[in-house]
C-alpha cells in the first residue's frame, strides 16, 4: 500500500467509525475519537494492510470503542432541533469529502505562514503611515518599498520559522497561537478593503461628489466656485470664457450649496467656462455681485470671495 | 465437562481499565503503544478499539493526562501517563484485583484438591 492509499484508507475508515457513533451526543463522539485518525493511521503504517483487515469492519470497531469508553447506546435525549442540527452535521463531519478536505487542510500550513508574514507586514505599514498608498507589491526600487519588500521577507523567515517549531503547543499557548492568527487574518480585512479605494480617494478630494461626464474635468481652488472678471477699468465682465495653458477649458468643481446655469453652446452642450457662472443658493438666498474696490492700475485685482462678505478688501 | 473455555473478552473487559493503568504506570505512552505492550504481556486478544475507548474513558474521567509528541515520519503520537488521581486509581484497582484474585484461587484451589479429573 502506498502512503496515499494509506491516507484514503484511514480517512474512509474513520468516517465510518464515526457515522457509526453519529447518535451519540456530540461533546461525547468529540471526546471519544478526537484523535482517531492519528490512532489509526498509526495501526495503518504499523499493518500494512487494510484497516478492515487489521481492526475488521468499522461499524464493529465503532461498537466495540463505544462499549468500552461506556457510552450509552441508542437512548440518547436532547431537543429534536437541535438533534436533527447535529445529525446533519455530523452527516457532514463524517462524510468522506469532509474526511478529505481536513486531511488536507494540514498540507496549507505553509501557505498560511507565508501569507500571515505578508499580511502582517501590510497591517503594520497602513498602522504606522496612515495615508500612505498601499500597493499589494512594493515597488522594490523606492526606498520605501525596498524597506517593505525586506520586511515582508524577513517576516516570511520568521513566521515559517515560528510554524515548523511550534507544532506540539501546550493546550494554553496552542490557543494562544490561534488567537493570534485569527487576529491576523481580521485585522488584514480592513487594510486590504482599503487597499482597493484609497487611490481614488487620493485624487478626489474636493467638495465636488458627482460631475457628469458632460463637463470638462473640473479642478478644484480652495473653495473658488466663481469667477467674476473685471475690466481694468473696474467694470465687471460677463460671459468671459477662460482657458488653461493647454487650451482646455477652465471649470470649477462645482459647489453642492448652489445650483449652477450653464449656457448651452451651439452644439447642445453646456458652457461651463463662461464667467462668472449664473449660480442661485439651494436655500433661495439670492447671491450677491461681489462689490470689488479696484485698486489703481497696474496693481493686480482678485474678486473677492463672493460668498464671504459683501465687502471684501482687495488682495494685495 | 463440554465447553471449558472462558471467554476471556469477556473477562478483560471488567479489568481492562486496570490493564490499561498497569502498563501506563511502567511508562506514558500512546494508543498503539498501549495495545502492543498489552498483547506482549500476554493479553492476546485485547481489542485495538477497546484499549481506544478505554483511553479517551479513562482521560475523559480525568485520570490521564496527554500530550502530542511529534515523529519525523509518521503521524503525530498522542501519548497518556497517569496523573494522581489515576495513580490513585491504579492502586485501588489493584487492591481490589488482589482480593478477587486471592478469593479465586483459593475457590479454584480447593475445587482441584477435592475432585480431580
Amino acid at each position: 500500500m502506498t502512503t496515499d492509499d494509506q491516507a484514503s484508507d484511514v480517512a474512509r475508515y474513520a468516517a465510518a467509525v464515526r457515522a457509526a457513533v453519529s447518535d451519540l451526543p456530540r461533546h461525547q463522539s468529540e471526546a471519544l475519537l478526537e484523535d482517531l485518525e492519528d490512532h489509526l493511521r498509526e495501526i495503518a503504517a504499523e499493518a500494512g494492510a487494510p484497516l478492515t483487515e487489521r481492526l475488521g469492519p468499522p461499524e464493529q470497531y465503532a461498537q466495540e470503542l463505544r462499549a468500552a469508553y461506556g457510552a450509552e447506546s441508542g437512548k440518547v435525549q436532547r431537543e429534536p432541533a437541535l438533534g436533527y442540527l447535529q445529525r446533519a452535521l455530523g452527516s457532514v463531519t463524517s462524510s468522506a469529502w469532509y474526511q478529505q478536505l481536513r486531511a488536507f487542510l494540514p498540507e496549507l500550513r505553509p501557505a498560511w505562514w507565508v501569507l500571515r508574514a505578508y499580511l502582517v507586514v501590510l497591517i503594520l505599514t497602513a498602522a504606522l503611515s496612515p495615508g500612505y498608498n498601499l500597493h499589494p507589491i512594493p515597488n522594490p526600487f523606492s526606498s520605501r518599498g525596498l524597506l517593505e519588500t525586506l520586511a515582508t521577507i524577513g517576516a516570511v523567515l520568521f513566521s515559517i520559522r515560528l510554524g515548523r517549531r511550534s507544532h506540539p503547543l501546550p493546550p494554553g499557548r496552542r490557543r494562544l497561537a490561534i488567537g493570534a492568527n485569527v487576529v491576523i487574518a481580521l485585522l488584514a480585512l480592513p487594510v486590504l478593503a482599503s487597499m482597493g479605494t484609497f487611490p481614488s480617494f487620493a485624487m478626489v478630494e474636493s467638495g465636488a461628489p458627482e460631475q457628469s461626464s458632460d463637463f470638462a474635468s473640473p479642478f478644484s481652488l480652495g473653495g473658488v466656485t466663481n469667477v467674476f472678471p473685471y475690466s481694468n477699468d473696474g467694470k465687471p465682465l460677463t460671459d468671459v470664457l477662460l482657458y488653461d495653458q493647454e487650451g482646455r477649458p477652465l471649470t470649477l468643481a462645482r459647489d453642492p450649496g448652489r445650483m449652477t446655469d450653464y449656457p448651452i453652446g451651439a452644439d447642445g452642450q453646456p458652457i461651463t467656462n463662461a464667467y462668472p457662472l449664473n449660480q442661485r443658493r439651494l436655500d433661495g438666498t439670492p447671491d450677491l455681485q461681489p462689490r470689488v474696490a479696484i485698486p489703481p492700475w497696474p496693481a493686480a485685482t482678485l474678486p473677492a470671495s463672493p460668498t464671504a462678505s459683501p465687502t471684501p478688501s482687495p488682495a494685495r | 465437562m463440554g465447553q471449558p473455555e472462558l471467554d476471556t473478552s469477556q473477562l478483560l473487559k471488567g479489568v481492562l481499565d486496570l490493564a490499561v493503568l498497569a502498563v501506563l504506570a511502567e511508562a506514558d505512552s500512546y494508543g498503539y503503544d498501549v495495545v502492543r505492550r498489552l498483547r506482549e504481556n500476554g493479553l492476546d486478544h485485547v481489542g485495538d478499539a477497546s484499549v481506544y475507548g478505554t483511553l479517551r474513558r479513562l482521560f475523559q474521567a480525568g485520570a490521564l493526562n496527554s500530550y502530542v509528541v511529534p515523529s519525523d515520519e509518521g503521524p503525530h503520537r498522542k501519548y497518556y501517563g497517569l496523573n494522581p488521581r489515576g495513580r490513585k486509581a491504579l492502586d485501588q484497582s489493584a487492591h481490589a484485583w488482589a482480593s478477587f484474585s486471592k478469593a479465586l484461587n483459593h475457590l479454584l484451589n480447593g475445587r482441584s484438591n477435592g475432585h480431580d479429573h
